[in-house]
């Protein structure tokens, strides 16, 4: 990991009785596309809220560039950007008129403010709709002047929370070309989705968080090592005792039927499948068909949580 | 830097809101012409607990000054007019503007003295021939008011009205023509003329009837014993008679008592009564003695009344009412005073209708998420709420000067004599109406509850303060109960610069102060409310 831009150290907070945060570290890396992931109610938007200088933590700290992020810290919130979840930009106002009034805000003006913010409403695709009131946008184009709004001052971090909430396909698109752009041009990205392959496609290191806690924060590969491999096994014949035979085979950790056949959960995939077609034939049966599951994140992310990202 | 930016979005916002623009700038304005309208020239004057007459006085008075009554003759009867506590004068320069009063039924009546006014009423006599010819203006029904130059104008829509008023008149007009008129007839008791005329009268009863000269002969015995008890008499009677004048004084019981004698024959009488007219006793000299002495005589007897006082208290032997003048006002037209109290009023209850606008655009911020995007700029919490602010002072002061602007274009609205301190009460109410909408956007978390509110809180607020209705009538424990809502101070400001001609700036200052402190309370209530962190 590069030089740390974001790093937060048991980071708690609670509403009330409810804990939404029970103690969270990590660490995000400068121009690290960071990938956020959790369930509903798992504490991701209080996380950002609590690393963007939203909110302040009821307890652990966090640092941005290595100087204590607070609610006071107002020379920080200026190198971060903040996409939030819901839209914020003023539908009476022209998509032009929010980025150089939210511009104005961070202290940018004259002719900079004026060239950053025809240079961010082309990235974005809205140089032609500049001037119409965003009220009149489709719900991608919103998408895209609140991504717009968000970087309009060229932020250091830009924090991400399900940017591509219903929007269309094009706007999804531009909003991905956009944030690849923003983050090899070395911008720091921490990305919230519901989305696993948005998050699989962009991110380069993820984390998970259940229930306030940090399940795991690594990059993919590393994730998606934590599960074995799975294969489904059918036979033209299963004779009695096939299946412990199987089960002694090296590398198989575990069998159980299924379908005409059986699964076997392996972590060397390519090594265990001539072991058992070596086995068939000794057993004078044929295998009819194989099908190799390769972990996903998606099965990671079940493991780690016990459910379904979209639970 | 940031606080301008803030505040310049808002107020572009709020510009572009037609909504609000017409809840603060059009419906008040409608509000003004309709009630202005429907409530019509009388709204906003105090109910007059006293009976109201209108007169145009053109009498010129007299072209001969006279002692009596020293003065117009008009003038006297105001004063009689205006001598009860219950009723109230109100004197109007022209007839075209009684005349258009009338007309158009802000008077049922008005009544009018003509310019011969005086001189008609110095005629006004119980005499029927005098130089110059005597009005007699008395008939069935009371005074005949046209006979002295006396006109009631009347609405025919208003008939109870005028009947009372003319009644009044006809009142007024008695209690100063009766004693007027008996103490001139009176002054011609027992004078020359009358005695005169009584002889005249008297010259008619010829013979004279025997019971008179019968009456006359103690009067005759008195006169011969006298005559010659007198030593001048007995030297006139020796000179003319010599000797003889002792046998005719010797002779005189005998005289007096064939006198009696033929006085007590009544035949004798009344051959001798046919040569003699009673008038004749009636001589100028006896006239002259008699005529003083019967009018004292008619005094003695009618003693309860002065005949020759002229006046009604002089008449009744009573105390003469002193003439109020407090009770005479001159004619103001105040067909443009509900536009003086309509257009502040529905001013300050507007302004405070800014808490609809503002409570929207805070709940359009958090509505549309800007708000945290706020939050989430290097911006403090004070210029957060100092952006807000502004743009809501700017639009709370452009509407309170528009609606005084548009009251004096539109409604006549007149500025007082301390336009300065008009503007100040603008300023002030603006930041008072500007702390309580931040108050209520504090509060409120949706545009419903925006809604319900605010307009609950304006209207109740409106209604305690007097501001759908004059304060002036509203009972004075409410007055002073009311002065808990900043619309009170602000309408108590504002009555004082628009409807007194010489306002009281302490008052002003006072009321200004007052509004300024409502701001800062509820700013920092708000402030301390507020979510902007």
């Amino acid at each position: 990991m590069s030089e740390p831009v974001l790093e937060a150290t048991d980071v708690r907070k609670r509403y009330g009785e409810t804990v939404a945060l029970g103690g969270v570290s990590l660490t995000i890396g400068a121009g690290e596309l960071f990938g956020l992931l959790g369930p509903n109610g798992a504490g991701k938007t209080t996380l950002i809220s609590i690393m963007s200088g939203l909110t302040d933590a009821d307890g652990g700290a966090v640092k941005l560039f290595g100087r204590p992020l607070t609610r006071s810290a107002r020379d920080l919130r200026r190198l971060v950007g903040i996409g939030t979840q819901d839209l914020s930009i003023y539908p009476d106002l022209s998509a032009r008129e929010n980025l150089r009034f939210f511009g104005k805000l961070y202290g940018l003006g004259g002719g900079g403010l004026r060239d950053r913010v025809e240079e961010v409403l082309a990235a974005v695709g809205l140089t032609d709709r500049a001037d119409e009131r965003a009220g009149r946008f489709s719900g991608g184009m919103k998408r895209r002047l609140n991504l717009a709004a968000a970087v309009v001052h060229g932020p250091r971090v830009l924090f991400l929370d399900e940017p591509t909430t219903g929007v269309d396909p094009q706007s999804r698109n531009h909003i991905f070309r956009h944030v690849k752009a923003l983050n090899a041009a070395g911008l720091t990205v921490v990305y919230t989705s519901h989305y696993m392959e948005e998050v699989q496609a962009l991110c380069t290191r993820i984390a998970v968080l259940d229930d306030g806690t940090l399940r795991a924060c690594d990059t993919l590969p590393n994730l998606l090592k934590r599960l074995d491999g799975r294969v489904r096994f059918r036979f033209a014949a299963a004779p009695p005792g096939f299946a412990a035979r199987l089960e002694q085979l090296p590398g198989a950790k575990k069998v159980v039927p299924a379908d005409d056949g059986f699964d076997v959960t392996t972590d060397a995939i390519p090594e265990l499948l001539p072991r058992v077609l070596a086995l068939a034939a000794e057993h004078g049966t044929t295998v009819t068909a194989i099908d190799p599951r390769e972990p996903t994140l998606e099965r990671v992310f079940l493991h780690l949580t016990g459910r379904e990202l979209r639970d | 830097m940031p606080t301008l930016t803030l505040a310049l979005k808002d107020l572009r916002l709020l510009l572009r809101d037609v909504r609000s623009a017409v809840i603060l700038l059009v419906t008040p304005l409608v509000l003004i012409l309709v009630l202005g309208l429907a409530l019509g020239e009388g709204f906003g004057e105090k109910p007059d607990e006293k009976l109201r007459i209108s007169v145009v006085n053109l009498d010129r008075g007299l072209a001969v000054p006279q002692p009596f009554p020293g003065k117009k003759w008009s003038e006297v009867v105001l004063d009689d007019l205006a001598g009860p506590d219950d009723i109230r004068l109100e004197e109007i320069a022209d007839e075209a503007t009684a005349r258009g009063l009338v007309d158009r039924g802000a008077r049922a009546a008005v009544l009018v003295f003509d310019p011969d006014f005086s001189e008609r009423m110095n005629r006004a006599s119980f005499l029927s021939h005098a130089d110059p010819p005597p009005i007699n203006p008395f008939d069935r029904d009371g005074v005949r008011t046209p006979d002295l130059g006396v006109r009631l104008l009347k609405d025919p829509a208003q008939p109870v009205s005028a009947a009372v008023i003319e009644q009044v008149t006809q009142v007024t007009l008695m209690r100063v023509l009766i004693p007027w008129m008996i103490g001139r007839a009176f002054q011609r008791v027992g004078d020359d003329a009358f005695m005169a005329a009584v002889a005249v009268r008297l010259g008619d009863v010829k013979p004279t009837p025997p019971e008179v000269l019968q009456e006359l002969d103690p009067v005759v015995q008195k006169l011969l014993t006298a005559l010659f008890a007198d030593k001048a008499f007995a030297a006139m009677l020796e000179k003319k008679f010599g000797p003889l004048s002792g046998v005719i004084k010797g002779q005189v019981p005998a005289f007096r008592e064939l006198i009696q004698a033929a006085f007590r024959d009544k035949e004798l009488m009344a051959r001798v009564g046919k040569e003699l007219a009673l008038g004749e006793v009636l001589t100028p000299a006896v006239r002259g003695e008699v005529g003083p002495k019967v009018k004292a005589g008619v005094g003695d007897l009618l003693s309860n009344y002065d005949f020759e006082a002229t006046t009604w208290a002089g008449l009744n032997k009573t105390a003469a009412r002193e003439a109020d003048g407090a009770r005479r006002s001159a004619y103001r037209d105040t067909s443009g005073l509900r536009y003086q109290i309509l257009v502040p009023s529905y001013t300050v209850l507007f302004a405070f209708f800014l808490v609809l606008s503002v409570g929207w655009l805070f709940v359009s911020e958090r509505k549309h998420g800007t708000l945290a995007r706020l939050r989430a700029a290097p911006l403090t919490r004070g210029q957060i709420l100092l952006g807000k602010l502004l743009p809501c002072l700017v639009v709370s002061l452009a509407q309170g000067f528009f609606l005084l602007a548009a009251g004096y274009v539109l409604f006549g609205l007149t500025w007082g004599s301390r336009p300065d301190l008009l503007a100040a009460v603008v300023v002030c109410t603006s930041v008072a109406a500007v702390g309580l909408s931040v108050l209520v956007a504090s509060v409120a978390r949706t545009e419903t509850q925006v809604a319900v509110y605010g307009t609950l809180l304006v209207l109740v607020l409106g209604g305690v303060s007097g501001s759908l209705m004059p304060r002036d009538l509203m009972p004075e424990n409410m007055k002073v109960a009311s002065l808990v809502t900043p619309h009170a101070w602000a309408l108590d400001a504002y009555s004082q610069l628009l409807a007194r001609p010489n306002p009281d700036p302490a008052f002003v200052a006072t009321a200004c102060g007052v509004l300024l402190a409502f701001g800062a309370v509820f700013t920092l209530v708000a402030w301390w409310r507020m979510d902007l962190e």
